[in-house]
């Protein structure tokens, strides 16, 4: 055991330094000698402070006085009562295998807050946006859309008149969700599509409505974009990509800076998907709204059928994402279906609903489309282009 | 907020080995601030505590930034002597707790009501000039050069003028009285420090508080205008054929460059005033020199920032470390005289400080 040290000693009162030799008496005492500094005493009553990479170590005497010593000594020794926590936080941080555990604790605790604290605080702000403030918000994203590209709708006034009831009927039984809208845009740029806006405006593109066959699909649509809404997607994906608007919102307290996301937001509705879980929540949503109004879900597997054979080849994915999620989605609608027509039977004779093909259950998998046969009536209109592309509305 | 520039050991201070001329033709000895930290080791340090403050759910952080203080002031070294940061983790736990409970009780209150949030806030305002002073006073008591303790004597009335009621006047000359402000809080600051029985001194005047901010706001403007301009352009030649929405990367495009001029602006800003306020701080005869440039700077900070952002936050010791190592390359102390005569405080001083040691509000409350 080492039992002398070199160090410098300030006595506490002046800045001069004293080089001194530290030295042990006996097993308890030491003794400091040099430079005219001569003291000495009983080891419990001087402390040392905690070892810390290559920090010099430094004796602290009762009155103040402090021996700085040269190098970082092994004097722990003679302090072998004193390993408190800090020893052994020492310890660690000179342990690789305790440093690759810190590494991976700080990455994954970053990581399952990526994962999980930013959508759930992204979720609470947004359930503090006041309805003013969201209907505010929503008219502000139609005012940006109108000018990014949407123009005055060019259907006709009945037509719109008819499709608007509809959407009235399906959204009035909603019961605590006042406010929603529907708006109809011409949009030669975007193609066929639908957005339901913060607040309760739906919007629905001119193109989408030349493409569906059937009233009901329309239905299906809105029915769908209401889920969203009801569900306040919009929102809540925009909040949760832009991570500094939630941050800034939270920490400041204040929920109205959180609208700032309303610039992202008409290029979310664009250019971005919703998550998948986002889409089957609203789908679900759909297919409960749709059977209280009496109306298969089956018009909505209809309605995905139909914009996926629609889709433009000149590689325009406005409303198509490249995951193969729309085939489950078309197979969850299916099995709706079934499970509407089993339960409204006074609807459905025989499990088969007044204006529906027989649905055929294989169809619904997507491993299945590749060798459909052609001339299956019910897949007319469902090429099996369907089956690797999503629809987003 | 004092700590602009630094995170490496702030207080600055002097005193040197004995055989210092004393001459009267009064030539001063330059002594070099010099910082041994190394990245590689503060990073196991680092993440080391901050994976423990994590698994403890914070309360270990008081721990940690010990290590941490420790770490840095003992790397840095004047006239081959080491700071040393005394502090103790409990007083900084409790600081931490207050902290937390004043910030959490802020946060909640937009809960339930603005009125009561906004009477949050105004608490937390209120609370702030004896935050900070007790913030200065902590850290400069347990800051520790040569035996000698820094300290910093509490003068709240000042504190609530130069803090809290001069922004009356900054606000309603639209931040044009802010410089001014600006210089009486840093000599406020520096005014209150000492180290042992010798007080700080401050030669700037407010004054001259005034070219680095007028530089700096012409700057902005002149780079604002500048950049509406391009941006505009650009605007119209990409959006105005399709007159379809930018694209995302069209946004970023746009706001990133805005505020990397800020960015550049702050860092030349950063280092202009940091310059003079160490360059116009005695402590008794002796004097400091801070050689920071803006264009270092900005490259530290620049290259600092990308790296962690790369790294997502694994190189934060990295930065750090390198970041103190230029700070005190930047400075030193030009000693006016014997350095020797450096003393404590003296008895009756003590006992006063010693007092308000011990009392209940002895926190730390970084800010």
């Amino acid at each position: 055991m080492t039992d002398r040290f070199a160090g410098t000693y300030f006595d506490g009162i002046s800045g001069r330094g004293h080089v001194v030799e530290l030295r042990r008496v006996g097993a308890s005492h030491y003794a400091v000698q040099g430079d005219g500094i001569e003291r000495g005493g009983a080891l419990d009553k001087i402390a040392i402070t905690p070892r810390l990479a290559r920090v010099p170590r430094t004796i602290e005497f009762a009155d103040g006085a402090r021996l700085l010593l040269a190098h970082d000594a092994q004097i722990d020794a003679w302090f072998p009562r004193r390993r408190g926590m800090e020893a052994w936080v020492d310890r660690l941080e000179r342990h690789a295998y305790a440093v690759a555990l810190a590494i991976f604790v700080c990455v994954g605790t970053m990581a399952a807050g990526a994962i999980w604290g930013v959508p759930w605080l992204a979720d609470r702000i947004a359930e503090q946006i006041p309805p003013a403030a969201e209907r505010a918000l929503g008219d502000q994203v139609l005012a940006s859309m109108d000018r990014l590209g949407l123009e005055p709708s060019v259907l006709e006034a009945e037509r719109r008149d008819a499709l608007a009831a509809r959407f009235a009927k399906l959204a009035n039984g909603i019961g605590d969700a006042p406010g929603y809208r529907i708006e109809f845009r011409h949009a030669p740029g975007i193609g066929a599509n639908a957005f339901a806006l913060p607040g309760g405006t739906v919007v629905v593109t001119d193109e989408l409505i030349d493409l569906i066959g059937d009233d009901r699909e329309f239905d299906a649509v809105v029915a769908h974009e209401i889920g969203h809404q009801q569900y306040r997607h919009a929102l809540r994906q925009t909040l949760r990509s832009s991570f500094v608007a939630i941050a800034a919102a939270f920490f400041a307290g204040d929920v109205s800076s959180a609208s700032t996301v309303v610039i992202a937001i008409p290029t979310f509705l664009l250019d971005s998907h919703y998550s998948r879980a986002f889409e089957e929540e609203a789908d679900r949503y759909a297919f409960e709204l749709l059977a209280q109004h009496e109306e298969s879900p089956h018009w909505f597997a209809e309605a995905m059928r139909t914009l996926a054979a629609e889709m433009p080849d000149d590689g325009q994915l406005a409303y198509l994402s490249s995951h193969p999620t729309s085939a489950d989605r078309i197979g969850a609608a299916d099995d709706a279906a079934l499970a509407f027509a089993r339960t409204h039977p006074e609807l459905c004779p025989n499990g088969v609903c007044p204006g529906e093909e027989p649905v055929d259950d294989d169809e619904s998998d997507c491993d299945d489309c590749e060798d459909e046969d052609a001339g299956d009536p019910a897949d007319a209109e469902s090429p099996s282009l369907a089956c690797d592309k999503d629809f987003e509305v | 907020m004092e700590e602009i520039i630094a995170v490496a050991p702030m207080p600055p201070p002097p005193p040197l080995p004995a055989e210092l001329p004393t001459a009267p033709g009064f030539e001063r000895i330059e002594y070099p601030f010099e910082f041994h930290g190394d990245a590689r080791e503060y990073f196991r340090i680092w993440i080391v505590n901050l994976a423990l403050s994590i698994v403890t759910l914070g309360i270990f952080s008081a721990w940690a930034k010990v290590r941490t203080e420790r770490y840095f002031y003992g790397n840095t070294r004047v006239a081959d002597v080491p700071f040393e940061y005394l502090a103790k983790p409990w007083p900084i736990l409790k600081g931490r707790l207050i902290a937390v409970v004043l910030f959490g009780g802020y946060v909640l209150a937009g809960q339930f009501s603005l009125k009561l949030q906004l009477g949050m806030a105004a608490a937390i305002a209120l609370l702030t000039p004896w935050l900070l002073v007790r913030g200065a006073a902590f850290r400069a008591r347990y800051s520790s050069w040569r035996g000698i303790n820094f300290r910093f004597v509490p003068d709240y009335g000042e504190a609530y003028i130069r803090y809290l009621l001069l922004g009356l006047p900054v606000l309603l000359t639209f931040g044009l009285l802010y410089p001014y402000v600006k210089g009486k809080q840093k000599a406020f600051f520096v005014e209150h420090h000492r180290y042992g029985g010798s007080w700080f001194s401050f030669r700037a005047t407010p004054g001259q508080f005034y070219p680095p901010y007028l530089i700096a706001w012409g700057v902005i403007v002149g780079w604002m205008f500048a950049f509406s301009i391009t941006a505009g352009m650009l605007m119209v030649v990409f959006g105005g054929i399709g007159g379809t929405a930018p694209p995302i990367w069209f946004i970023y495009l746009y706001v990133i460059p805005l505020y990397a001029g800020y960015f550049v602006i702050w860092a030349f800003l950063a280092a202009a005033l940091a310059n003079l306020v160490y360059n116009n701080a005695d402590l008794g005869r002796h004097r400091f020199r801070s050689t920071l440039k803006g264009r270092r700077l900005l490259w530290i900070y620049a290259g600092n920032t990308v790296a962690i952002l790369a790294s997502v936050g694994l190189l934060i010791p990295w930065a750090k470390v390198r970041l103190a190592r230029y700070r005190a390359q930047t400075f030193a102390v030009l000693a006016g005289s014997d350095l020797a005569a450096f003393r404590a405080e003296s008895r009756t001083d003590v006992g006063a400080a010693a007092a308000e040691m011990d009392g209940l509000f002895d926190i730390d409350i970084g800010l």
